[in-house]
């Protein structure tokens, strides 16, 4: 077998910022944007740049992701040769163990990326949402016959800090890594996309295991390891909408996003679909007193109340006399008569009493969104 | 209900009303509710009652049917064990009346009910809007050891039924006659399903091509005598699609919740073909009430007591009443429409202004630019 690329796609972390909404799903499958899970973005984006064999390494809470990813025909991954393929961690003659870090969760899987011998691995992570085409990062990685190519997007200078900052030449060739620097000498963050030529990945993680000293991670170990040993490392610019959405702020902000219209990041675009893995329900009943303004509102929901620029998943009940206002409600939960919730997140399955009240400072610039589960 | 196989025959309108919706589909494809055709009711209901292996009789105008039905992936039908077959139909005629159960239908897919070894086939309509499982009404079928069950309903004068639906009437626990309803009505309407000893419609079928027949309901109603025929009753919603007035109203009872709820939320699901769509967007200005909504919507006016299908964008300052806009339609500005219904993929564009009557709702076929 031969293909040009694979993909390995990081889904086992667990996400733990994102507090309850991981208590049992990894976090790439925690939804987004009502019908979609995090993992809906690199996998439709796998598919809009062509690229059909997908590893998913998987290890926190499996059960929800793995039955989600299913066959991958969702996403026209169930190619005959190629197409989706869970990769949990397993035993060997000499006894299993978890992964350790991003480049051991890879390293442990040298033998699956062998087995389609590619010439180029791209790796991606289960938690950002945003729209690429790998296919021109490819196309830019080749040209620039790099040994890795790490895509890259400005960030605004206040908030650099927070990321792992490159700094290049005009060609895009990195001479600097900066993680996490107090003083960034530029703006310009990886995003945690990679695309490494196989055979510099090979012997990468062949050195980077046999290395006592290392936490097998891409950003603290191996890409800096490479950098020091002289290997052509280029940054592709991104320019578009990309969030990370690691914590309950980030992730609550990124939702909004979508009911904002002079967001750039279109769930409509036809040219550019999101795919997801999606079963049939029945329409949206929309009762005779319900009011419904500025929100995105998924097959299956039944609603009687006053629902505001808010996201509901599928199959939510939304009762009469309640008020909904700049809150996720994920599949499923149930919102009983005279509820009054603003600035929540409700879990799956959720049951909110009819007498809940979660209310807003109005003058509070950026209210705490309370997540509740139950 | 291994030893069963599902027939959904293919059947037209009792009258003209729904030729603009049907120029280009059958009536089992004609969208239905949001999202679903309305062989997605017969079909789900055989499904969920736990037949695994059904044909489907199409008509000439194929491509609506296998497009929307495809491997029948979406009804659990493309297993090892379970499986979904696309018959031949010809044209329906007329012989004075519809044909029910066209006969020539049934002999050309005889290999269809060779190959099943099942002993019972059950046979139903493709334009019945219900949900019902089939398992009660096979236990009578084999506690009464009978040749042909029936499944009825009590009358109701809701249920606007056509001269040319049938009525029964019973003797002793037996159906002892077959009616049209022009002759004479009891207390039972037919509903268009079920069961038969698969032995006794072979044996049927090569009696009808001695007699000519073209109905099997006609040769069950002649040889009523010396059939064992009994009934199975329905109690729960049905209501069968044939003419627009009955579109129209069927369609309007999904927005009383309780029959929105019998029909789709009880324990067995209606299924149907599954698009991506983004969730639909409801924008600032939107209002909207009493209504059915399907996904990957975006709207931006006034809706109340309507059904819009997937993929409708609708602008600003427009409203939309007691309409049914089917999928992938796009709504002007300051466009008002009340008892219209839209097929596939019409423009209307801003300001324009289009009023029907209950009774007599305006029709724009698929496509339609205005």
């Amino acid at each position: 077998m031969n293909t040009e690329c694979v993909a390995m796609l990081l889904a086992g972390g667990q996400g733990s910022r994102l507090g309850s909404l991981t208590f049992n799903n990894a976090k790439p499958a925690v939804l987004f944007g009502g019908k979609y899970r995090i993992i809906d973005f690199p996998l439709s984006n796998c598919m809009n740049s062509d690229i059909d064999v997908v590893g998913v390494l998987t290890q926190y809470r499996p059960y929800i992701l793995n039955n989600y990813i299913g066959d991958g025909s969702a996403w026209a991954l169930d190619q005959v040769q190629g197409g989706v393929h869970i990769l949990p961690p397993y035993m060997g003659q000499k006894g299993g163990r978890w992964y350790s870090g991003t480049a051991d969760a890879i390293y442990q899987n040298l033998d699956f990326i062998h087995r389609f011998d590619p010439e180029y691995v791209l790796i991606l992570s289960g938690d950002h949402i945003y729209k690429m085409d790998y296919s021109k990062m490819l196309a830019f990685h080749k040209q620039k016959e790099a040994d890795l190519t790490i895509a890259v997007m400005d960030v605004p200078w206040e908030d650099a800090h927070r990321f792992g900052i490159v700094n290049t030449d005009e060609d895009h060739c990195i001479k600097e890594f900066q993680e996490k620097p107090e003083r960034p000498k530029s703006n310009k963050a990886s995003m945690g996309i990679y695309i490494f030529t196989w055979k510099e990945l090979k012997k990468a993680l062949l050195d980077d295991a046999g290395n006592r000293e290392s936490e097998h991670d891409f950003g603290h170990n191996v890409i800096p390891m490479l950098h020091e040993s002289g290997k052509r490392i280029f940054a592709y610019p991104y320019s578009g909408y990309w969030r990370d959405v690691g914590t309950v702020q980030s992730y609550y902000d990124a939702n909004m996003d979508l009911l904002d219209c002079d967001c750039d990041f279109d769930l409509s675009d036809r040219n550019f679909r999101i795919f997801s893995n999606n079963t049939s329900r029945h329409p949206q009943f929309i009762g005779p007193q319900a009011k419904i303004s500025n929100s995105l509102i998924c097959d299956g929901c039944i609603i009687f109340g006053k629902v505001e620029n808010s996201i509901l998943s599928h199959d939510v009940v939304i009762h009469k006399k309640t008020s909904l206002k700049n809150v996720i409600v994920h599949t499923g939960a149930i919102i009983e008569d005279g509820a009054i919730l603003e600035n929540c997140i409700v879990g799956a399955r959720a049951r909110i009493k009819g007498d809940a009240r979660y209310i807003s400072d109005p003058t509070e610039p950026a209210p705490e969104i309370h997540v509740i589960n139950n | 209900m291994k030893n069963v196989a599902g027939l959904i025959l293919n059947v037209d309108g009792e009258d003209d009303s729904l030729k603009d919706f049907l120029s280009h589909r059958s009536l089992s494809t004609l969208p239905f509710g949001g999202r679903y055709r309305l062989i997605d009711f017969t079909l789900s209901n055989m499904v969920n009652s736990g037949l695994s292996h059904i044909g489907v009789i199409g008509s000439h105008k194929y491509s609506s049917l296998v497009d929307h039905l495809g491997t029948g992936k979406e009804w659990s039908l493309s297993r090892k064990t379970q499986d979904l077959s696309i018959l031949s139909g010809s044209n329906n005629y007329h012989i004075g009346r519809l044909i029910k159960v066209n006969l020539r239908n049934l002999q050309n897919n005889r290999g269809f009910l060779d190959a099943t070894g099942a002993k019972h086939v059950l046979i139903a309509t493709p334009n019945l809007v219900t949900t019902f499982d089939f398992r009660n009404a096979y236990d009578i079928h084999l506690k009464n050891d009978s040749d042909i069950t029936l499944i009825f309903k009590k009358d109701d004068p809701l249920y606007h039924l056509k001269d040319n639906d049938l009525y029964l009437e019973f003797a002793k626990n037996r159906v002892s006659g077959l009616h049209f309803k022009r002759e004479h009505t009891t207390g039972h309407f037919f509903t268009e399903m079920f069961f038969i000893k698969k032995s006794i419609l072979m044996e049927l079928l090569d009696l009808s091509e001695r007699t000519g027949d073209w109905d099997l309901l006609d040769m069950i109603k002649y040889n009523i005598d010396t059939l064992r025929v009994f009934g199975a009753q329905h109690t729960g919603y049905i209501k069968r699609v044939n003419c627009l007035e009955n579109y129209m109203k069927t369609s309007m009872d999904l927005l009383e919740y309780e029959i929105m709820q019998e029909l789709f939320l009880g324990k067995n699901s209606i299924h149907t073909k599954i698009k991506d769509n983004h969730p639909t967007l409801y924008e600032d200005p939107a209002q909207v009430s009493n209504s059915i909504v399907g996904s990957g919507c975006i709207i931006e006016g006034n809706i109340t007591h309507s059904i819009i299908f997937r993929d409708t964008k609708m602008n600003v300052g427009s409203h939309i009443q007691n309409s049914i806009i089917m999928q992938r339609c796009d709504i002007g500005r300051n466009v008002n429409l009340n008892y219209v219904v839209m097929d596939k993929d019409t423009k209307i564009s801003d300001h324009t202004t289009l009023v029907g009557k209950p009774h007599a709702p305006i029709v724009l076929k698929k496509g339609t630019v205005i």
